[in-house]
Formats: C-alpha cells, sequence, structure tokens
C-alpha cells in the first residue's frame, strides 16, 4: 500500500483476486467479488486492484437507488492480467470515478468496463491512462433510462515502445440520453495508440444527446496514432457531434510560452499537463491534483 | 549599470523574401524609443527577429546585449538575458492556467522558485492595478480574453517578468480610452534606470501617454529618419508623405494580413479582409 498518498478513510484493496484489506463505510458492503453500495451520506472510496502476472478479476459494482459516490481507483497490473468491472447504477445513483491505470509491466494488459445505468442516474468517469507497458482497454456504457447521463474523459499517454488500443462506446438504448466522450493522447517515441470512440442512438431514443472528442499529439517522427469517431445514430430527434484530431504541438504556443523564459521542455510539459489535466476535474479531491501533477512529470518531453 | 540592445546592420529574410534590409538601433536602459512606419515595412518583423520566432531568419547582422550575442540564444535564452516582446496578437493555450504559466515565467528566472504566498500577493497586486478580472488568474492563458485582456494579460507579463528591454507590437491596438490609459501608466511606472523599451504603434495618442526618447521611421526593411518626439507630431499631421519627398524613396505599403481565427467562419474572414 505504499505508493498510495491519498488519505481517504473508507479504502478496499484487491490483491490476488481476494480482498486484501478493507475498511468500508456503512451501507458499503463487499461478498465475492461484488461490491454493494447503499450508504444514505455521500461517499469517497479508494479502491486499489492488484493483479499477478496472468491472473484475472471480475468485479462487480451495485449501485442502489439515489446513492452518491466518488471513488478514486488504482489499477496494477502484471503481463498478461486482465480486469473486469461490471457497474449498475440503479435510478438517481450518482457516481464519479477516477480512475488511474499505475501498472508497470512488459507484454500487455486487458481492461474492460461495462456500466449499466438506469433512469436519472449520473456516472461521470476520468481514466488517467499513463502506464507502462502496453494495453487492450474497453470501456462501454449503456444509458438504460430516460435522462441518464454518461461522461467519459480519458488522458493516455503511449510512449517508447508501448501499444495501447482502447474502445470507449456509449450506447442510448432510451429517450433523453446523455453522452459525452473526451478522450485526449499523447504519443512519444515509438509509442502506438489508436482510440475508438462510439456513439449509438438506437431507434425510437429522441431527444438524445451524443458527442464526443478524440485528440491525440504526437511528439515523434515514429509515433503511430489514430483517432476514430463512430457515430450510429438511428433516430432523426438527437444531437450528435463529434471531432478527432492528430497532430504535433502547436509551434506558435511553444514560442510563446520560450518567449517568457519557459526552456523548450518545460513549455511543452506545461502544454502537455493543461492537455491531459481535465482528466482529474471528474472528482473534487486536491491531493488527487498534487498526485497527478507529480505523475505527470513522467511525460515530460 | 546601464544596459545596452545593439542592433547592426540587421537583415531578416521571411522566405525568400528580404523584409529588413540593414537595421542599426541602439537601445540603453533609461530610454524609450518609438518605431514608426507604414504598413508591412518591417517594424513587427524586427520586434519578432530581435525575440527569436523562428519564422524569421537573421541573413546578415548582429543583435548584441552588453555585448553578448543575442543571435546565438534560444527564444527563452533571449527572455531570460532581459528581453520581452509583447505580442501583437498573444497565443491562446487550453488547459494551461495563467497563474500556472505566470509562475513558470517568473520562476524561469530565479534562483530559488517564488513561494505561493508571494506568488499569490504579487499578481493580485498587478491585476488590480491593471484593472483586470480577478478571475484571471483561474482561467486559461488568453482563451476567451477580449482583444483588450489580451493586450492587458501581455503588460501584466512585463511587470511580472520586469525585463530590461520591452519590445511592444502595437501594445494598444484593442484597447478603448480608459484601457489605453491603465496601459500606459504600467508601461510609465517601470521607465527609470533599469528598463527600456521599444514601442511600435501607428496611434500618436500611445506616444502621448508614453513619451519616447528617441523616434525612428523604418520604411522598406530601413530606418531612414532618427529623432525625437517632434517626429512623433509630425507624422500625426503629415502622415509619411513628407518622408517620401525628403528622402526621394517610395514607400512600398503592403497591407498587413490579418490572422484568420479558428474560431470564426474562414471564409468570411477572407471576404472581409479581402
Amino acid at each position: 500500500m505504499d505508493n498510495f498518498e491519498f488519505d481517504s478513510p473508507y479504502y478496499i484493496c484487491f490483491k490476488d483476486q481476494e480482498c486484501l484489506k478493507s475498511s468500508l463505510p456503512t451501507g458499503v458492503s463487499y461478498l465475492n467479488q461484488q461490491l454493494i453500495f447503499e450508504n444514505k451520506e455521500p461517499i469517497e472510496i479508494r479502491i486499489i486492484y492488484i493483479l499477478q502476472q496472468d491472473q484475472q478479476l471480475t468485479m462487480t459494482f451495485q449501485f442502489e437507488k439515489n446513492v452518491q459516490v466518488d471513488i478514486i481507483e488504482t489499477k496494477m497490473l502484471q503481463k498478461n492480467a486482465s480486469l473486469k468491472k461490471i457497474m449498475n447504477l440503479k435510478q438517481n445513483a450518482i457516481v464519479h470515478m477516477f480512475n488511474e491505470n499505475n501498472s508497470c509491466h512488459e507484454g500487455h494488459i486487458s481492461l474492460k468496463e461495462e456500466v449499466y445505468l438506469q433512469r436519472d442516474a449520473v456516472c461521470h468517469s476520468g481514466y488517467a491512462e499513463l502506464s507502462d507497458g502496453s494495453v487492450q482497454g474497453e470501456y462501454r456504457y449503456y444509458l438504460d433510462g430516460e435522462n441518464a447521463d454518461a461522461r467519459v474523459r480519458m488522458a493516455i499517454l503511449s510512449k517508447q515502445q508501448e501499444k495501447k488500443n482502447f474502445e470507449v462506446l456509449i450506447q442510448h438504448n432510451r429517450p433523453y440520453t446523455y453522452g459525452q466522450m473526451d478522450n485526449y493522447g499523447v504519443v512519444k517515441d515509438q509509442g502506438h495508440l489508436k482510440i475508438d470512440g462510439i456513439g449509438t442512438i438506437t431507434k425510437g431514443q429522441r431527444g438524445s444527446s451524443s458527442h464526443q472528442t478524440n485528440k491525440i499529439m504526437v511528439f515523434d517522427p515514429s509515433c503511430v496514432a489514430s483517432a476514430n469517431p463512430y457515430l450510429y445514430i438511428d433516430e432523426y430527434d438527437v444531437k450528435a457531434s463529434h471531432a478527432a484530431a492528430v497532430g504535433k504541438m502547436d509551434e506558435e504556443h511553444l514560442y510563446y510560452l520560450q518567449s517568457r523564459g519557459l526552456t523548450k521542455k518545460q513549455a511543452m510539459q506545461l502544454i502537455t499537463y493543461g492537455y491531459l489535466k481535465p482528466v482529474i476535474e471528474v472528482v473534487d479531491n486536491d491531493m488527487l491534483k498534487a498526485y497527478f501533477e507529480k505523475v505527470l512529470s513522467k511525460v515530460g518531453a | 549599470m546601464m544596459s545596452t540592445l545593439l542592433i547592426k546592420n540587421l537583415h531578416v529574410n521571411v522566405g525568400e523574401k528580404e523584409i529588413l534590409k540593414g537595421i542599426n538601433l541602439e537601445i540603453n536602459t533609461g530610454e524609450v524609443h518609438a518605431i514608426m512606419g507604414p504598413n508591412g515595412n518591417g517594424k513587427s518583423t524586427l520586434l519578432s527577429a530581435v525575440m527569436g520566432h523562428p519564422k524569421y531568419q537573421v541573413t546578415q547582422g548582429e543583435i548584441l546585449i552588453n555585448e553578448q550575442d543575442v543571435l546565438k540564444m534560444s527564444v527563452d535564452e533571449r527572455s531570460r538575458a532581459g528581453l520581452f516582446l509583447g505580442m501583437q496578437y498573444p497565443q491562446e493555450i487550453p488547459g494551461v492556467t495563467n497563474s500556472d504559466f505566470l509562475k513558470a515565467a517568473m520562476n524561469a528566472r530565479l534562483e530559488k522558485p517564488i513561494s505561493l504566498f508571494k506568488f499569490i500577493r504579487t499578481l493580485d497586486k498587478n491585476i488590480e492595478e491593471l484593472h483586470m478580472n480577478e478571475n484571471l488568474a483561474h482561467r486559461y492563458l488568453n482563451e476567451g480574453f477580449s482583444g483588450g485582456e489580451k493586450k492587458r494579460n501581455e503588460i501584466l507579463q512585463m511587470k511580472l517578468l520586469k525585463p530590461q528591454f520591452a519590445l511592444l507590437d502595437e501594445i494598444d491596438s484593442g484597447l478603448d480610452v480608459d484601457a489605453l490609459r491603465v496601459v500606459s501608466e504600467a508601461i510609465n511606472s517601470m521607465r527609470g534606470d533599469d528598463f527600456s523599451c521599444v514601442m511600435v504603434s501607428h496611434y500618436e495618442r500611445l506616444f502621448e501617454l508614453v513619451k519616447p526618447t528617441h523616434v525612428h521611421v523604418l520604411v522598406n526593411g530601413q530606418i531612414v529618419k532618427s529623432g525625437g518626439y517632434e517626429l512623433v507630431e509630425k507624422i500625426d499631421k503629415e502622415g509619411y508623405e513628407w518622408i517620401k519627398q525628403e528622402l526621394g524613396i517610395e514607400i512600398q505599403e503592403e497591407e498587413e494580413k490579418q490572422p484568420i481565427i479558428l474560431e470564426s467562419c474562414g471564409k468570411k474572414e477572407q471576404l472581409t479582409h479581402g
């Protein structure tokens, strides 16, 4: 537990497919890889996953009606490990989740999430994907009740020989649902990064909104990057937008900051930090901000 | 101690085209220089080339600060050597807050980083003096700022960074009367033995408020006339025609290209600016 500098009183830590230790507030219970939230008061909880080589873990989260939960998660996976999470949000459950992949491994790991939102449920997630190693990630959100609201932000760094592929899906299965994703990536060295953003509005889901932005900033000539937005819409009365861009850091931005005395490296760091930082805004936590600033120094230049 | 910025026989190209054709200038701390001249004759190019914008290639000549070779310095080294360019079109940088940026810029020239308390106090005082929005510190750098706010933000940076040589490129454009007064007071408050400034402007009003000690007229990439404040008055009354006649030169006037801002409709901008 030495890596964790957060001072949340409530936490649960999984190691080798079992609960290693936990301190859970009233209204939160854990049994057989299932966490159930029935808390009356809003809570913040830290969750840590430690998986050894080739291990697999599937976790289910039940958020009962009207709960409010902030989650700060850290994932530390070894080679070929895979983690799957299934989250069910009942009516009016509000979940804000910051997710950090802090793995360091050779080979690749697999991360999957399925999030089901019922009527008036809200899930805002931030994924900080700055891990060392290749990653295959699939995050799927299903809006299964009217007024359900899912927002996803990603900040991804792919460097050295890492290969990172992410697919983010928000599927609207009921009318008047809201989905938004903002996926930002930085690629350095010989890194690979592919982001597929998928917004699906099925037939009859009038009044729904599906928005997405996918942006990748490329530092070196040998980087490989693609940002692909997909919108599958089978209904007329909806709002939808998408934006995708892959490009270099703006030279004029660098010049402006350098003209104030920042070295090129400092300027690049400041711009990159600003580019990736919105991911922490899903959870209101000052410690997180300070911690993330430190973590981002590895983005460097 | 007096410092000197010396520009000797400076020739500058943009692409294949020679814009500056042998500029000579000596600027000492304590002085305020005004550079005037018709559009498209090289005023902004001169300031940007001194700062080291990569678009401008110096093909001949020298720039020295106290005999140190500025042309060998990177842009950030020039800044730390005492140069500052208040830009005509300051960049908008999303995600970077003003306060993170200003702190980093101040720390770039300090041996020990400034304490948070001192930084906030200094920043608040200057924001107040410049009549700026107090939310400024938390806003992203120049993003969504009006033209006038951007210019004031340039002056704020100048005040915090305390350069020896401030180059101000049309710092008065986009400012209303009140803002111009505030900005002029800020520049005047910096005047002293340790500060000098080179201002480019088309308007006499700025030079009335910040009285230059030296005035130069830049035409066709060369300084064709230098003098005192009387030159400003004469140009304000008579334009540049008399210079043409007196010196027997043709002035090539070019329309300055307006940058097209990405958020606005490119086609419409093109139509407006021809």
